[in-house]
């Protein structure tokens, strides 16, 4: 079988909507009949669970900590969809060193042999569980909203993220937007800025518009793509799953051919 | 024939008997100054002779069973300036009380010893640094509470921490793996103190720093975003 791909969802500033877009891709791919896991990556203030509205037992945390079985770690939320959740309110497990990285990352291969995706939702922040999710993914999806800040704090990302020689690939995902002209205007505003600044084209992979059936499915702790599969956003949130499929990261830009001198090596 | 009877060692009582008494003496008295060689008088913790020993010991069975050894230093936060208030004997008070409360939460295996005034040192065998650093969290977070000075005023005593760890791999000493962990010591207290630093803490900004100009870049005329201020639901 394939080797699973790894999909970082990350953004920079906080709120933007990483943990929903990230839960909504995962349900998408599940209802297409691909098996994920999905990773919350969020490992001090992790919320995953709380958008699925899970009860969680164990947590990555247990796993480095106290050795515990890392399957029986995982819940099933779907026939297709596995969660492995974090821990929530432990400050000391956003900064892992080394070596629990170390372990971490070969738990989290291990245990994604059986899917064909790993979607890796992240903190807000640049902390180096952020920087390090990113370098073990294949692609990095930097979400933004078409506030300013939300702008500037993903460039933020991304140039840290270029300049550490960590992350792949950049996509692009604009939330909240008021429609496809907004989304490709604001694309261009950031493109623009790490074409001038950084040397770095980015791709663009899809906008989510600003949709009411978004809000309230976070409040009823579902998905809104099982909610309101009819919605503007469920409909977004598929397109943008069917672009991701189709995805050829071979034919994308990347910060590793880049005619700007930059010559970024990565890290994997 | 009757058996030989065997006249005794000692003519007396084998509680009078005076090569025996002196025998156990001179026991307990190499037992009192082994302790007194290996500990610290005022708080009761190893000394740093002992410290030295174990580390070198432990730094050892690293290098032969891989399992890392972890230290962490400790230094009280103004502790001079506690003395000069409160006199000498108080800050022994709290010397002492420190060294229970290091006594009283590490593990077992784990070796407290008084670096020297109101220095302390841990070493932790078998004890990765993550694991260390969280010890030394968990520490920091019970030392930083519940003080009271003298006629129950309240006190504030916190404490710097350093922590790091030899896997093995390291070209270290005793005495060079001290020196790494004073370093970050020193930098816990250059950092404003009560804090914990270890190689894993951030070290200064990556580089993230945006120009006004890369600033500028995402700052549009057009401000039409206030309706959108409920839209954000990460």
């Amino acid at each position: 079988m394939a080797e699973p791909k790894y999909w970082c969802i990350t953004s920079g500033k906080g709120g933007v909507g990483k943990t929903c877009l990230a839960v909504n891709l995962a349900f998408a791919l599940a209802l297409q009949g691909r098996r994920v896991l999905l990773v919350d990556g969020d490992l001090g203030l992790a919320n995953v669970d709380v958008l699925l509205g899970l009860e969680v037992r164990t947590t990555v945390r247990d796993i480095l900590d106290l050795g515990a079985d890392p399957d029986a770690t995982l819940i099933t939320v779907h026939p297709l969809l596995s969660v492995l959740p974090a821990s929530s309110g432990v400050p000391e497990m956003a900064n892992l060193g080394p070596d629990d990285q170390g372990l971490l990352q070969e738990t989290v291969r291990a245990m994604a042999t059986p899917f064909h995706y790993v979607i890796l939702d992240t903190a807000a922040g640049l902390g180096p569980a952020v920087l390090w999710f990113n370098a073990i993914a294949d692609l990095s999806l930097v979400v933004a909203t078409p506030d300013p800040t939300a702008l500037t704090d993903a460039y933020a990302l991304i140039k840290v993220l270029a300049q550490s020689r960590q992350g792949n690939h950049f996509g692009i995902v604009l939330n909240c937007v008021q429609d496809e002209e907004e989304a490709s205007q604001i694309f261009h505003t950031l493109n623009r800025a790490t074409e001038r600044f950084l040397g770095l084209r980015l791709n663009y992979l899809g906008a989510v518009p600003l949709d009411p059936a978004v809000k309230k499915a976070v409040r009823d702790q579902a998905p809104f793509l099982n909610s309101a599969p009819q919605s503007r956003a469920a409909q977004a949130v598929i397109n943008l799953t069917d672009r991701l499929k189709e995805l050829d990261l071979d034919r994308l830009e990347s910060i590793k051919a880049d005619d700007q001198g930059m010559k970024l090596q990565s890290l994997r | 024939m009757p058996p030989v009877v065997r006249p005794p060692v000692c003519s007396t009582e084998m509680e009078l008997c005076p090569v025996l008494t002196e025998l156990l003496a001179l026991r307990e008295e190499c037992r009192r100054l082994k302790e007194l060689a290996q500990t610290d008088s005022l708080t009761g913790l190893y000394n740093r002779r002992y410290l030295m020993k174990s580390l070198d010991q432990e730094m050892e069975r690293t290098r032969r069973t891989g399992l890392p050894t972890s230290l962490i230093m400790l230094d009280l936060d103004h502790f001079k300036r506690l003395n000069d208030m409160y006199g000498h004997q108080f800050g022994d008070q709290v010397l002492s009380r420190v060294a229970r409360i290091l006594k009283n939460n590490v593990r077992k295996l784990d070796i407290p010893c008084r670096y020297g005034g109101e220095e302390f040192a841990l070493v932790l065998p078998g004890t990765r640094l993550a694991q260390g650093m969280r010890l030394a969290m968990r520490l920091k977070e019970i030392l930083a509470q519940s003080w009271e000075g003298p006629q129950g005023r309240p006190l504030q005593l916190t404490a710097s921490f350093g922590v790091d760890t030899f896997t093995g791999k390291e070209d270290l000493t005793p005495e060079t793996l001290l020196q790494k962990t004073d370093r970050w010591l020193f930098m816990a207290k250059a950092r404003g103190r009560n804090t914990v630093c270890s190689p894993d803490s951030p070290q200064d900004d990556p580089g993230a720093g945006l120009t006004p100009e890369e600033r500028r870049a995402f700052f549009f005329p057009t401000t039409s975003h206030n309706d959108r201020a409920g839209g954000s639901y990460g």
